[in-house]
């Protein structure tokens, strides 16, 4: 886009986009990291995750800050304003993605304390993958402002949908088969969610993006399959 | 999707409806407006809104004063300076020849950007306009001035001073005597030529409250330069650039998701 005649204006703007691509980089290695722990049960990297949640935190409150003080100083429109608000809001998804990861990381120890063989995690490990692949990609199709990319990444999150439903139900078997690993299935199954909760977000931050780039709203998406459907039918 | 119907068949010049199904107002067609050889208005198509509020925005030498000037032919008082087209008002063309003008200039009012009130009492401000057009007698002249000052928001600050100039009034209090000297002809129309930009913002709040008030029984058309003006009062605008209208729509759709590129460099301050 051509550049403003303010040009103070452009470095503000350039300054939130900074924050939200730092966001989205601390995000992603929060995601990779926590998975990591959890299926090395790493405690030490899982204690790295759980305080990298902080700083996310303290960035996300810096761009509320700057998006506040620039809708106050500049009374952005058009596609301006659409990038603030966008900004603020994919701000907050990222915060609850760092979240999310902590989450994660917090139960790696509890995990691993226990006696459930290390094969239970490998079909989290894959999902781990599908959601720090979608992490990574959104803001930087944003970033080359490919809208076709951005609405391609819905379709994206259904797989990771349906990874945590069949996730779900090989955990509900391996309980069912030895009642010594419900502890740790039931860990697990907490954090497949909280991946899954992550792809939501992601998909959130897509929309946004979406939105921001183009001015329109992408149309209402499908109905969510998950486990309770999956439990419905049996 | 309907707001892009909207906009296209105004530009297309095919229908005579707005938005909430009412007829237009005003509608300009094909208008080319020329300052000697000049063509400062490159065939305006749009139509305005009944008891809507219509911005025109754009940069210096747009045309939109201009366009606003067109609507109550108050061209017609300089010479070298003509219309062609259409301007049609509830349907009738204005520009036709045997156009009355003092009767047009009764049925769409006009407020400048600098207050001009006469050299006359705030009182006589009023009545001197309603005693151009009608006979009416003391009391019900009374009547007129009261409520007109009403209107405008301005008889709690004057009621007690009636008798005191125009002139010893300060800025806004002027801008909202000659908004009253307007309603008090009872108008259809109302043109507002930027009409808050020598005012401070309270006094510009007033007048902003102004329009929302008047809106609800007055169709009224504002030029101005502040975009977040525009974006606050108007429920549809109009993007005018080198004598052309580039874009007309929604208020919220213009300023949000504008659809032409040249719009969007200008509201959002890009234009080089």
């Amino acid at each position: 886009m051509t550049e403003h005649i303010v040009t103070s204006f452009d470095d503000d703007l350039n300054e939130i986009d900074g924050l939200i691509r730092s966001m989205s980089e601390a995000a992603s290695a929060m995601v990779g990291q926590a998975t990591r722990a959890l299926i090395d049960s790493d405690d030490i990297l899982s204690q790295q995750v759980i305080s990298e949640d902080a700083v996310m935190d303290a960035r996300q409150r810096e761009l509320d800050d700057k998006a506040i003080t620039l809708i106050a100083r500049r009374q952005p429109m058009a596609a301006d304003l659409r990038a603030v608000v966008g900004a603020i809001r994919m701000a907050a998804d990222l915060e609850r993605i760092g979240d999310l990861a902590k989450n994660v990381a917090k139960r790696v120890s509890a995990v691993g304390e226990t006696v459930a063989p290390r094969h239970y995690s490998q079909s989290i490990e894959t999902m781990a993958e599908m959601v720090l692949e979608q992490v990574v990609s959104v803001i930087d199709l944003y970033g080359k402002r490919d809208v076709d990319g951005l609405r391609g990444l819905r379709t994206e999150d259904e797989k990771i949908d349906i990874q945590y439903t069949a996730i779900f139900r090989e955990l509900l078997t391996y309980m069912m088969e030895d009642p010594r690993n419900i502890t740790a299935c039931t860990h697990l199954l907490f954090c497949a969610k909280n991946l899954e909760r992550i792809g939501d977000h992601v998909t959130n931050i897509a929309e946004n993006a979406y939105y921001v780039l183009t001015g329109s709203q992408l149309p209402p998406y499908r109905p969510k399959q998950d486990e309770m459907t999956s439990a419905l039918a049996e | 999707m309907n707001d892009l119907a909207h906009s296209s068949a105004i530009l297309g010049g095919r229908t005579t409806m707005t938005h909430d199904t009412r007829p237009a107002k005003m509608e300009t067609k094909n208008l080319r407006f020329y300052y000697g050889d000049t063509l400062a208005l490159k065939g305006i198509t749009l139509a305005l809104g009944d008891r809507k509020v219509t911005a025109f925005i754009g940069p210096s030498g747009c045309g939109k004063s201009t366009l606003l000037r067109v609507l109550n032919r108050i061209y017609d008082l300089y010479p070298n300076q003509r219309a062609e087209g259409e301007v049609l008002l509830d349907g009738r063309n204005i520009l036709d020849r045997s156009q009355d003008l003092n009767l047009l200039r009764t049925r769409v009012g006009m407020v400048f950007q600098k207050p001009t009130p006469f050299p006359m009492s705030i009182y006589e401000n009023i009545a001197f306009g309603v005693r151009l057009y009608e006979r009416v007698s003391k009391a019900e002249m009374d009547n007129r001035v009261e409520e007109a000052l009403r209107r405008a928001a301005l008889w709690s600050e004057v009621k007690d001073k009636l008798n005191a100039s125009g002139l010893s009034l300060s800025g806004g209090q002027q801008q909202r005597l000659c908004i009253a000297r307007t309603v008090a002809v009872k108008p259809e129309v109302i043109l507002l030529d930027e009409p808050a930009s020598a005012l401070d913002p309270i006094s510009t709040s007033k007048i902003e409250e102004l329009i929302d008030e008047l809106k609800t029984e007055y169709t009224i058309v504002i030029v101005t330069h502040n975009m977040q003006q525009a974006a606050r009062v108007s429920d549809h605008t109009a993007f005018m650039y080198l004598g052309e209208l580039v874009e007309f729509g929604d208020t919220e759709q213009i300023f949000t998701a504008p659809r032409d590129k040249r719009t969007q460099d200008y509201i959002t301050g890009r234009f080089g």
